[in-house]
């Protein structure tokens, strides 16, 4: 069957916004995961908590500031968005925070199922938050999705492809260049990573893991609500938003190795193109792709691409 | 279900009449119920007791309109799921989140059998469930249990996303509005070639139900006694210690694995017979997974009723919660918290004699004073998470150290 070029490369640029996505929900997961060794089920509805505060900051925006008209309007919009998704970020950044040092800190030295429970009752109580405060309508940005999506960047090369999608890709490129500038580079993030390491010996060189494991866990919470508030404008906030990326995210960083930050990048661009492409030759793949995917890299790979961050890095 | 004894006791108790036997060792009398079960007089009456309550459910539903059959029923069907996901859970510590997929499995056989193939028979329903959710169980088993630890748990959760996943894709298994548990030009399975009325059908359905999980509790016991379940507890304990004794761990941690999948399956096709009608939805999506995990926990998943409890009780609170709020969801979450912080070993587990609770509770009934001390001790613990909380995030703000 011979495949057109244009279609192929629309559908990859799909796949790897789509992967970018994936990532940006993953990596919250991932470095909770890596570092405090906890799986945290209420990711999903950080993610959803995320985009509904998103929706209810985009409203003020969108009152505040005239419609989009003209480049210049449309960048300022733009601008004006993006921030907005910052905001509804640091938004859960203190519950973040209030989870962990409350709560999860009591369960570390349980047995494992705890963690569960707790952050799956946590899961349970974020989802009828969300209702409490924004109803169980779904709501939905369109308007500002639509006049982002005029920008005319993508007729410049004469392609058929949505703008906000290209912006999802650039904000997803400098999430990734950030957190592996901070993990890398930064005071902090090494002081994490040798948390992470053995916590013994960081304690021991003065590095205090209660604030750390706090930090952390806010950073996690602070890139699912990020996610959310970019993730947004494309659909719809609704209550049932957080279960898939909290699966699909399960399967980026399983795939990638658990715990390993430049796992789940890769994982999640592999799953999004591949799974988009699944999606593009044969339509009922969509929800089977991403799992039939993990389980032949498990197949092949049985502890993911990447080991451990925490014992390789 | 108000017994907090062992399941065996429940089991026990209900082949008394045929096996009346008291025994006698050290000085104490034994209930005997069967070889290498004996009990002491008090917990066999407290299983008698749970038995008849149990039994007697279709009629106290009658006179209160709180307790409804047909909670009572699902419940204890995924409370027999939970006590076959607690023979891992408790035994070989693996926290597998995919039970739901055996549990879909055996309620999807039940209906496949009875819409395209016409199968009438509710015992032979029943069986192809158990067969197909065994089946699963020795297929995901056997891929997933390359692993131990998390991704055990996630490769679980994927494989039942994916069975979930082609389900609702597929014109075979009726997409998302599922498929019906009715065969051919009949409304309903029959038993023994008779047909009932729906009444009728719903009250024998119970107490086939009634037996399925007494002889499960009974034969879990078994195993959970056996050298077998001794090994696996060794497993759960230390993998690479049981592996140097001589135990074959990976092909005893399969064996437990599909035997799970045996409670799952037969809870399905249970299931599927009850409500008639399977949807993915409640049937395969990994909430359901998480629920049946959960109510193992909530029962106290170190004791062998336990799961049953915590099903009846969990699926009891989402309904009753379903009636006072629209917030139900919460309501359940609250519970799971609650639990993780004031009762981790669960209802039964919490009722046990020796247990924290038990202690405290005596402890208070000798000196009331006490509740006193211990709501000031709770606020103190309160403020001082405040402070924690300020101090955080001032941490946060301005830096770590």
């Amino acid at each position: 069957m011979p495949v057109d070029l244009s279609n192929l490369l629309v559908h990859t640029l799909n796949g790897v916004q789509y992967g970018f996505i994936l990532f940006l929900i993953a990596s919250g997961l991932t470095v909770i995961l890596g570092i405090l060794d906890v799986l945290n089920l209420a990711h999903g509805e950080l993610f959803a908590f995320g985009a509904y505060v998103a929706f209810s900051v985009f409203g003020y925006v969108t009152g505040a500031i005239a419609p989009p008209s003209g480049a210049g309007g449309l960048a300022l919009f733009l601008a004006v968005s993006l921030g907005a998704a910052v905001l509804a970020a640091l938004a859960v950044v203190p519950l973040g925070a209030a989870i962990e040092a409350v709560f999860l800190r009591r369960l570390y030295g349980r047995d494992e199922v705890y963690q569960l429970v707790f952050t799956f009752g946590l899961l349970l109580i974020i989802k009828d938050l969300n209702k409490l405060i924004w109803g169980p309508t779904p709501v939905r940005v369109q308007s500002v999705y639509s006049g982002i999506n005029r920008i005319p960047v993508a007729e410049l090369v004469g392609l058929n492809f949505p703008t906000y999608k290209l912006v999802i890709i650039g904000v997803g490129a400098v999430v990734v260049a950030g957190l592996f500038w901070f993990f890398d580079r930064t005071k902090t993030g090494r002081l994490i990573r040798a948390t992470a390491i053995d916590r013994e010996m960081a304690t021991a060189i003065g590095v205090s893991t209660d604030r750390t494991f706090t930090l952390v866990f806010a950073l996690g919470a602070f890139l699912a609500g990020f996610a959310g508030a970019i993730a947004l404008p494309q659909s719809t906030a609704n209550l049932a938003m957080g279960a898939n990326p909290l699966v699909l995210s399960f399967v980026v960083i399983v795939i990638g190795g658990l715990g390993s930050l430049r796992g789940a990048f890769v994982a999640a661009l592999l799953v999004g193109v591949l799974s988009r492409w699944a999606v593009w030759q044969y339509p009922p793949a969509e929800l089977a792709a991403p799992f039939a995917i993990m389980i032949l890299v498990l197949l092949v790979k049985p502890d993911g691409l990447f080991g451990t961050w925490g014992e390789t890095a | 279900m108000s017994d907090d004894g062992t399941a065996a006791d429940g089991g026990s108790a209900s082949r008394e009449g045929r096996l009346p036997g008291i025994v006698t060792r050290d000085g104490d009398r034994y209930v005997r119920v069967t070889r290498g079960l004996e009990l002491p007089p008090r917990r066999a009456a407290l299983g008698l007791l749970g038995v008849i309550l149990f039994v007697a459910v279709p009629d106290l539903a009658t006179l209160s309109p709180l307790l409804q059959l047909q909670v009572v029923h699902q419940g204890a069907l995924f409370g027999l799921a939970a006590v076959g996901l607690n023979l891992l859970l408790r035994h070989t510590r693996l926290v597998s989140f995919g039970h739901a997929a055996f549990f879909g499995t055996g309620a999807y056989a039940a209906a496949i059998l009875a819409t395209h193939f016409d199968v009438t028979s509710m015992l032979l329903l029943l069986a192809g469930a158990t067969l197909f959710g065994t089946l699963m169980a020795g297929v995901v088993g056997y891929l997933s249990l390359r692993h131990t630890g998390l991704y055990f748990s996630l490769l679980t959760l994927a494989f039942g996303q994916l069975l979930y996943a082609v389900v609702i894709g597929q014109g075979y298994f009726g997409s998302s509005d599922g498929l019906s548990v009715r065969p051919g030009e009949a409304n309903q399975a029959l038993l023994f070639g008779v047909e009932f009325g729906s009444e009728a059908y719903s009250v024998i359905v119970y107490y086939l139900t009634v037996l399925v999980v007494v002889v499960g509790l009974l034969v879990m016991w078994r195993v959970i006694n056996s050298p077998f379940g001794n090994a696996l507890d060794a497993i759960g304990q230390n993998r690479t210690r049981a592996r140097f004794i001589g135990i074959p761990v990976r092909r005893y941690v399969f064996a437990a694995f599909v035997l799970s999948g045996v409670y799952g399956g037969l809870a399905g096709g249970m299931y599927g017979l009850v409500q008639q009608h399977v949807r993915p939805e409640s049937t395969l999506y990994f909430l359901r997974s998480g629920d049946i995990l959960f109510m193992a926990i909530l029962g106290g998943f170190q004791t062998l009723v336990g799961p049953l409890v915590g099903g009846i009780v969990l699926v009891f609170l989402q309904d009753v919660g379903r009636d006072v709020t629209s917030y139900f969801d919460a309501l359940t979450g609250v519970v799971l918290v609650a639990l993780v912080f004031g009762f981790p070993r669960g209802i039964v587990g919490s009722l046990k004699r020796g247990s924290p609770f038990r202690e405290r509770l005596g402890r208070l009934a000798a000196d009331p004073s006490l509740a006193g001390t211990w709501l000031r001790g709770a606020g103190d613990a309160a403020v001082a998470a405040a402070y924690r909380a300020g101090e955080n995030l001032r941490i946060l703000l301005f830096g770590v150290n």
